[in-house]
């Protein structure tokens, strides 16, 4: 452990990977911020940029993006009370009731100290499992990968929202998507429709931009912009009393955040709802909820940055992304010619550590330049949206074509942008597409192997007692909200005194 | 027990009635792939499973998009219940106008413009070259959609530039398609 640790500090301390973590934390916060961008377009719009790079470099400063955006977007939830980032939503409900207030920035500075605190304590965690899991999904064949994939899928459409049939046939889309093109153990080419250019099948980079960036920027054009509360410097002082009061929900959502971020598919928006619905239920301050209570804004910003780093148990251990971002982190790492999973503990334990490391610095950084800059990064706010999106989408188009230096790679984001404005319209949730189009090699990968080494027969699934487990897992994450919700209900309706005819 | 048809219900009907249909076409392509060979699984299985997979759900989601007796919850919506289900609804906008003043007529019409001027730039790519066709798309939103002042909008459209071109060409080397000006 102590080996390895001091590899990671040697990596992630060279001027040159300090130095792109520092861009990373500062780009991610100033991205988490924005409107119409966010952690996963950030990450995506930014990959082009990085071929050039070392992987441990890039996957380094793409990090940095990740949890800097959980930042960022803290300072929009809090200021104009819209969330930056999805995981954000929650902090809306005292955030922004504190901002108007005119506690602002005492909702910015917990929000800041929650998350460094919860980065801490969720790292050391990351830091102390994630090999012992790899070590033991060593273990795993295609059955129990299978098995696996089938969780994340399952995972994904459950922490999504919206209704589960439509996370189902969003992930179902997904897959269908990823079938495009050669697949390898296959010699027909699927659905290319005599166009050369799809032989190698739909590329991930292209899609994640077109879905993220520029269908964002078509549907924040649609929604139209909401004006920004001013945040002042004097007003960041936090008293030690309200420091105090919020201790116990920090380390709370630390924690939960943490249990939450570890499932596979499971992202952080769900933790820090979760975190937040049980910080209500025992806080003594709990009439203040939804009023400016401000172990309201604590809490869920601790458990969605820790649930940030917990991402990437599943996806360094198992190669199953964790959340959105780290899906398209996922995609990142195989653009670098890596393979996530059990073996990279083993095989890449300078960019392993390093990356793990890097984490550590950069949340030092972020809080450095967060408790007294975030008034400065509010003012970014001010930047007229009309200026703002039209970059983006030149920086997205520029960004895809550098990918391939194709012009199809250009057409693909429209494409994919249009569809991503949709989806949003229609209330149709991405991450699950973004999932099944990232597990879907693998996936069908498993299910060759498994159906050969069942000879066809798929019932060798259940022989294994790890898959056994994991299908149970599964299932109870895709029936117990449901069975949850009616008992709810069943409840609710009791307690009004309603019975069904 | 139904409830009355509305407009967005039944776009999102329609939507998924097109996936349904996608699907459905996914299968019958997958089978022309094969489906099991050999007592092994061929190119045509998971386009056929995931097709079907696809149909099924959205046909399952236009018959449930008219009913609410058959309220399923994710793990997410459950948390966002239990952690909002006792609070006052949040600040909402009084009406639809954005902090421009904007309506959401306008807005509709504003993003209609903005497709057709990404597609209209990505066509003029091969003719005018990369840049020039962004620096008109640039300038054009800023000034005819956003009814910015023409200066502020050149000079930010020029800044933007610069910097994509000394990123991408100057640092990355990628070679951007130059049209009719060389450029």
């Amino acid at each position: 452990m102590w080996e390895n640790l001091m590899l990671g500090f040697s990596t992630a301390l060279t001027f040159e990977n300090l130095l792109w973590c520092f861009v990373g934390v500062l780009v991610g916060t100033v991205i988490g911020l924005m409107p119409g961008l966010g952690s996963t377009t950030g990450v995506a719009i930014l990959i082009p940029l990085t071929l050039g790079m070392e992987p441990v470099t890039a996957l380094i400063m793409l990090a940095g993006i990740y949890y800097g955006a959980q930042y960022g977007g803290t300072i929009t939830s809090v200021l104009i009370s819209t969330p930056g980032e999805a995981a954000s939503v929650v902090t809306t409900l005292d955030g922004y009731q504190m901002a108007r207030n005119g506690r602002a920035g005492a909702a910015l500075a917990i929000a800041a100290i929650g998350s460094f605190i919860a980065a801490i304590i969720s790292l050391a965690l990351l830091m102390a499992l994630a090999p012992p899991f790899a070590k033991f999904a060593l273990n795993f064949g295609p059955v129990e990968n299978l098995a696996i994939i089938i969780l994340g899928l399952v995972t994904v459409v459950s922490f999504a929202g919206g209704s589960m049939r439509k996370g189902l046939m969003m992930a179902a889309a997904g897959l269908l998507i990823s079938t495009v093109g050669v697949a390898s153990g296959f010699s027909d080419a699927r659905f290319t429709f005599g166009n050369v250019n799809l032989l190698g099948g739909i590329p991930f980079v292209e899609v994640m931009i077109g879905l993220f960036a520029l269908g964002e920027v078509l549907h924040q054009i649609r929604v139209g912009a909401a004006a920004p509360i001013k945040a002042r410097f004097k007003d960041m002082v936090i008293s030690r009393k309200e420091l105090f009061k919020s201790g116990p929900s920090i380390i709370r959502g630390s924690f939960i955040g943490f249990l939450l971020g570890c499932l596979p598919g499971a992202g952080s928006t769900l933790a820090s709802f979760m975190s937040y619905g049980i910080e209500k239920r025992v806080s003594k301050n709990k009439d203040n909820f939804g009023k400016g209570a401000i172990e309201g804004v604590a809490s869920p910003e601790s458990a969605n940055n820790a649930a940030a780093n917990a991402n990437f148990v599943p996806t360094l251990a198992l190669g199953i992304p964790g959340g959105g971002t780290t899906a398209v982190l996922l995609g990142a790492f195989t653009i670098y010619g890596l393979q996530p999973g059990p073996l990279l503990f083993e095989q890449q334990p300078t960019l392993v550590w390093g990356l793990l490391v890097s984490f550590f610095i950069g949340n030092v950084m972020l809080l450095v330049l967060n408790l007294p800059l975030a008034p400065v990064f509010a003012q970014m706010l001010r930047i007229p949206y009309a200026y703002l999106y039209p970059i983006i989408v030149l920086t997205s188009l520029i960004g895809a074509y550098s990918v391939s230096n194709n012009m199809f790679s250009v057409w693909l984001v429209v494409i994919f942008g249009i569809v991503g404005f949709f989806m949003k319209e229609l209330d149709l949730p991405i991450a699950p597409l973004v999932l099944g189009l990232v597990l879907g090699p693998l996936f069908e990968k498993s299910l060759v192997q498994t159906s050969a080494l069942g000879q066809g027969n798929f019932g060798i699934l259940f022989q294994s007692p790890i898959s056994v487990t994991i299908l149970i897992l599964a299932l109870l994450l895709a029936v117990g909200p449901t069975v949850i919700g009616k008992l709810r209900r069943t409840q609710g309706n009791k307690s009004k005194g309603l019975t069904h005819v | 027990m139904t409830r009355s048809i509305t407009g967005a219900n039944l776009r999102k009907a329609v939507a998924s009635l097109i996936i349904a249909v996608i699907g459905i076409a996914a299968v019958i392509g997958g089978f022309g792939y094969g489906f099991i060979e050999d007592g092994r699984i061929a190119a045509g299985f998971l386009p056929v499973l995931v097709g079907g997979a696809m149909a099924l759900f959205a046909l399952l989601d236009v018959v449930g998009s008219f009913r609410t007796s058959e309220k399923e919850s994710t793990l997410l919506e459950t948390a966002q219940v239990e952690a909002v289900d006792t609070l006052e609804p949040a600040p909402e906008r009084e009406s639809d106008l954005d902090i421009y003043g904007r309506s959401s007529k306008q807005r509709d019409r504003m993003l209609l413009m903005v497709i057709g001027i990404m597609l209209a730039t990505v066509l003029l790519v091969p003719v005018l070259g990369f840049i020039v066709a962004f620096a008109l798309m640039l300038i054009v939103i800023a000034v005819v959609v956003e009814r910015r002042r023409l200066l502020p909008s050149i000079l930010v459209s020029a800044i933007a530039l610069a910097a994509a071109y000394g990123i991408f060409v100057l640092f990355l080397r990628v070679p951007l398609p130059t049209g009719i000006l060389g450029i």
